[in-house]
């Protein structure tokens, strides 16, 4: 297991990208895997960093523990931001998007994109913490 | 993230380089419907941007619904297969025209049919 902490702040989302791409080249996965697993926790951290911490007059650090089990390489991101389920928050069906882009909701793409991008993902909040764990399949 | 402007026989060029993400898109916002304002034919460059999150898309949404572009034309030059996926799945993909490279996309600009 692998273990790096980033500070709770904007200024993380970079290193953080390039921590997981380096994680995804040594774990072997596609080009396209490596940049949605980035993307999804790109979107996952930006929302704890806006949501979580800053509005919520919060600090505190994002963690990101990462393994291979068996043929998956299994991502959490652990922060001790307010309490947040991604999965709570209504999804883009199909139907809005294929909308025109004039008649769509500005938001939600996010959490779209976390989904559409990986092979499982799961929540959980466990002793005060918030663990947004992401898992490509190593196939 | 930066972004740099040029123009090519009157038309401007967009070049993003970096990562258009949350702490880069309200600069890429800024920029990009400045630019609009002035004049509604423009080339985005996206061939040294690596990375677009639903910020950036949000942005790319802002654009579409500006006036101004409705009656010019926006092509979208460079942008790598991952970022072409993305703008695939979310559907954006249909409502922007995209172009190998900034030769082509300046020829689609000048061309009455597009």
């Amino acid at each position: 297991m692998q273990t790096k902490t980033f500070s709770g702040t904007l200024d993380s989302l970079s290193p953080i990208r390039q921590y997981l791409k380096s994680i995804a080249g040594n774990a072997g996965v596609s080009k396209k895997a490596s940049y949605n697993l980035q993307l999804a926790a790109d979107e996952l951290v930006t929302n704890t960093i806006l949501y979580g911490y800053e509005e919520a007059g919060l600090q505190g650090d994002i963690t990101i523990f990462s393994e291979i089990i068996e043929d998956q390489l299994v991502v959490t991101i652990q922060d001790s931001a307010v309490p947040f389920d991604p999965l709570s928050k209504e999804m883009p069906s199909k139907e809005d998007l294929s909308k025109p882009l004039n008649e769509r909701p500005i938001g939600g793409l996010g959490i779209f994109l976390v989904l559409n991008g990986l092979d499982e993902f799961r929540y959980e909040f466990k002793d005060g913490f918030n663990f947004n764990t992401l898992v490509l399949y190593l196939t | 993230m930066k972004v740099k402007k040029t123009e090519v026989d009157n038309i401007a060029i967009l070049s993003v380089d970096g990562s258009i993400d949350s702490s880069t898109a309200a600069a890429f916002q800024k920029e990009i419907l400045a630019q609009i304002e002035i004049d509604n034919n423009l080339i985005l460059d996206l061939s040294k941007n690596d990375f677009i999150s639903s910020a950036g898309l949000r942005v790319l949404l802002l654009v579409y619904r500006s006036s101004k572009v409705a009656v010019g034309k926006l092509i979208i030059v460079g942008a790598s297969d991952e970022i072409k996926d993305v703008m695939y799945h979310t559907g954006f993909s249909k409502f922007f025209t995209f172009s190998g490279n900034i030769e082509e996309g300046i020829q689609m600009i000048k061309s009455p049919q597009h």
